[in-house]
């Protein structure tokens, strides 16, 4: 399979914005998307995604900016005219033709005489030789997924944009299609760029991820960055969770900022640091559950030198196999989770114990005060 | 007691029957009456078995040129009425405009007024404008009363499509009048077919406003009023039964093309 030769397939969105009268859907925004690429644009429903992607297709115009694929300046094209496909979150199959024809459709209306190799190539791409003759109903919701995947690539588009593609399918479903979107995806080499409210999905999926929040990009980069590096509480708590605690600027040693926390002192590289310090200022510390060690209180002269240090009592504990999974109510923090890989379980670790946390300085990140602590907390049923 | 039961058991296979039969009988007698040889000129009691009627169904004067008649009067209103209800119709879901909300409530009113009221000022209205009545005022007055059945039918079937199909239509380089043909028509067509079988029944059997605006022109139903006054002709029925006839045909093959279809498909 190939790609179009002319130009690169780069998609440049410059100064993109729109707004629906008073409301301001997307702000004005710089992106590209690099040719190949697998591209997530992640946030919750209303943060601006899903228009910033049918901006792309053409079915939204914008109020401002432009939108180039490559060299080629497609603002003012409608999207009949756009070498971009879209694979829609109802799937939009149409109900009257069968899957063979839902698969032809886009070739047909290119003029292309002689379709059916291709349809035939195409859904065995996708596994779905056998369904031709079938209409989309008569399929099952994995398969109607498919069938809007192989409707779009058969075309060889530039751009494959996807709309949270997998929202309609039971979870088990869509970890198995996650994998076969990524299979495609490397085997015909097309840029895809995703839009999906799941982190989960969008990290397994994407090679960057471009967060939204409130019709703005809030931070893009690799999932691992991302993950390890955010740069506002949104991201630190939208992807994953996050122990994010408010503390004062008290001194420099180095390349190390150090923060004054509930009477005791944490250590931030300052590259880490995505805030302005400067010295009495506020500002939030961050580090993830999982890179915090749990030690009693009995034992807290074991624990080395130069680690950042936290003391509290375990409220709760919940263990669910390859993890336990602690809430510590701690001197800075009442509910500091912790997630503690089971290897050799403590048994005086349990509800009532005191305990020390304690993390390496580099697994710390700063952020600025000024932003609201809790943006980005999904509610639970978000899975 | 077991007869007690037994009437609980099939209970509605009962009550479904009963109701059946209340809707078709008027058919059977229309039909069992095309077959009467009636004494004098009423067709109102059973005599003898004859296919008289059946052999010669034009032998009555004027009959058939009335038959004729309606048919293309019903043809022209279901186009004229089709037509023009479904590009409104289309306009009414798709597009917000001034006024939308008015012509959406004033598109129903016909159907709300009594018919033999609209029947007289439509009279009032041709005959203040001068027109000559006949096959032109029937017909518009025909496209008018049909065109509120026709938008019904055919907005359900608009509101309820997913205008993701049209947009994946145009994603996949179909310009806008490719995406109307091959998307958006094909989809609305059992609405748009709804529309147009019930503008043409009501049009082919209209009685009221026909008779007020027909001047010296006579449809069949009016042929049948005139004649019931003094003697139905048996041939009435013979065309009561044909068209019932096509009717059940029409539905039985609809019947055997969609069932063949989905066992084919399956």
């Amino acid at each position: 399979m190939k790609t179009n030769d002319s130009g690169s397939g780069d998609v440049r969105l410059t100064g993109i914005s729109k707004t629906y009268g008073a409301f301001t859907a997307v702000h004005p925004l710089d992106l590209t998307v690099p040719q190949g690429s697998f591209f997530a644009l992640l946030g919750a429903s209303g943060c601006g995604k899903t228009t910033t992607l049918r901006m792309i297709a053409g079915l939204e115009e914008p109020s401002s900016g432009t939108v180039h694929l490559g060299d080629q300046d497609v603002t003012a094209l409608p999207p009949y005219k756009r070498p971009v496909n879209t694979v829609f979150q109802s799937y939009a199959l149409f109900p009257h033709l069968d899957i063979f024809e839902n698969v032809a459709f886009g070739l047909r209306r290119r003029g292309i005489k002689s379709v059916k190799k291709q349809v035939e190539d195409m859904l065995e791409l996708v596994q779905l030789g056998e369904q031709a003759r079938k209409k989309p109903h008569q399929l099952s919701g994995g398969q109607q997924q498919r069938v809007a995947v192989a409707r779009a690539l058969i075309n060889h588009p530039k751009v494959l944009l996807l709309d949270e593609p997998l929202g309609a399918l039971d979870l088990k479903l869509r970890r198995q299609m996650q994998l076969e979107l990524k299979r495609i995806q490397t085997e015909v080499g097309i840029t895809f760029v995703h839009v999906t409210h799941d982190q989960e999905e969008a990290m397994t999926m994407a090679d960057t991820v471009a967060v939204m929040n409130g019709g703005r990009v809030e931070q893009l980069g690799s999932p691992a960055d991302l993950y390890e590096n955010p740069h506002t509480t949104f991201v630190a708590n939208f992807l994953g969770t996050s122990n994010l605690i408010e503390a004062e600027v008290d001194s420099r040693s180095g390349d190390d900022i150090v923060l004054k926390a509930g009477g005791g002192k944490l250590v931030l590289p300052e590259a880490r640091c995505s805030a302005p310090t400067t010295t009495g200022g506020k500002v939030l510390v961050g580090v993830r559950p999982e890179k915090i060690t749990l030690t009693h209180a009995d034992d807290a002269g074991e624990i080395p030198e130069g680690r950042n240090r936290i003391t509290g009592k375990i409220a709760d504990s919940s263990f669910i196999g390859v993890s336990t999974q602690y809430v510590i109510d701690s001197s800075v923090c009442p509910d500091f989770e912790v997630y503690a890989q089971n290897i050799d379980r403590d048994a005086r670790l349990v509800p009532g114990a005191d305990v020390v946390l304690h993390w390496s300085p580099g697994h710390t990140f700063g952020l600025d005060a000024a932003q609201d602590i809790d943006a980005g907390i999904q509610e639970e049923a978000a899975v | 007691m077991p007869f007690v039961n037994w009437l609980k058991r099939h209970f509605v296979v009962i009550a479904g029957l009963l109701t059946l039969a209340y809707l078709l009988l008027p058919n059977i007698v229309v039909t069992v009456f095309s077959f009467n040889k009636p004494k004098g000129r009423f067709n109102y009691e059973w005599q003898q078995f004859s296919t008289d009627a059946w052999k010669d169904p034009c032998g009555v004067a004027g009959l058939c040129g009335s038959l004729s008649l309606s048919l293309q009067i019903a043809v022209w209103a279901t186009l004229g009425a089709t037509l023009l209800g479904t590009m409104i119709a289309f306009a009414l879901v798709r597009y917000r405009f001034r006024a939308r909300g008015a012509v959406n409530s004033l598109i129903f009113l016909p159907m709300a007024m009594p018919e033999v009221v609209m029947a007289a000022s439509l009279l009032t209205l041709f005959l203040n404008l001068g027109a000559q009545l006949g096959f032109w005022t029937i017909l518009i007055a025909h496209i008018m009363f049909c065109l509120s059945f026709v938008v019904t039918a055919v907005k359900a079937r608009v509101m309820s499509m997913d205008p993701r199909l049209e947009q994946a239509a145009q994603d996949l380089y179909a310009g806008p009048a490719q995406t109307f043909l091959r998307v958006t028509l094909p989809i609305a067509a059992p609405g748009i077919a709804a529309g147009a079988l019930l503008a043409f029944a009501l049009s082919f059997d209209d009685f009221i406003i026909t008779n007020f605006n027909a001047g010296s022109t006579v449809t069949f139903p009016m042929f049948v009023w005139g004649s019931a006054q003094r003697g139905t002709p048996v041939q009435i029925n013979v065309i009561g039964t044909t068209m019932f006839l096509v009717a059940v045909l029409l539905v039985l093959t609809s019947m055997i093309i969609s069932s063949r279809r989905t066992r084919q498909k399956a």
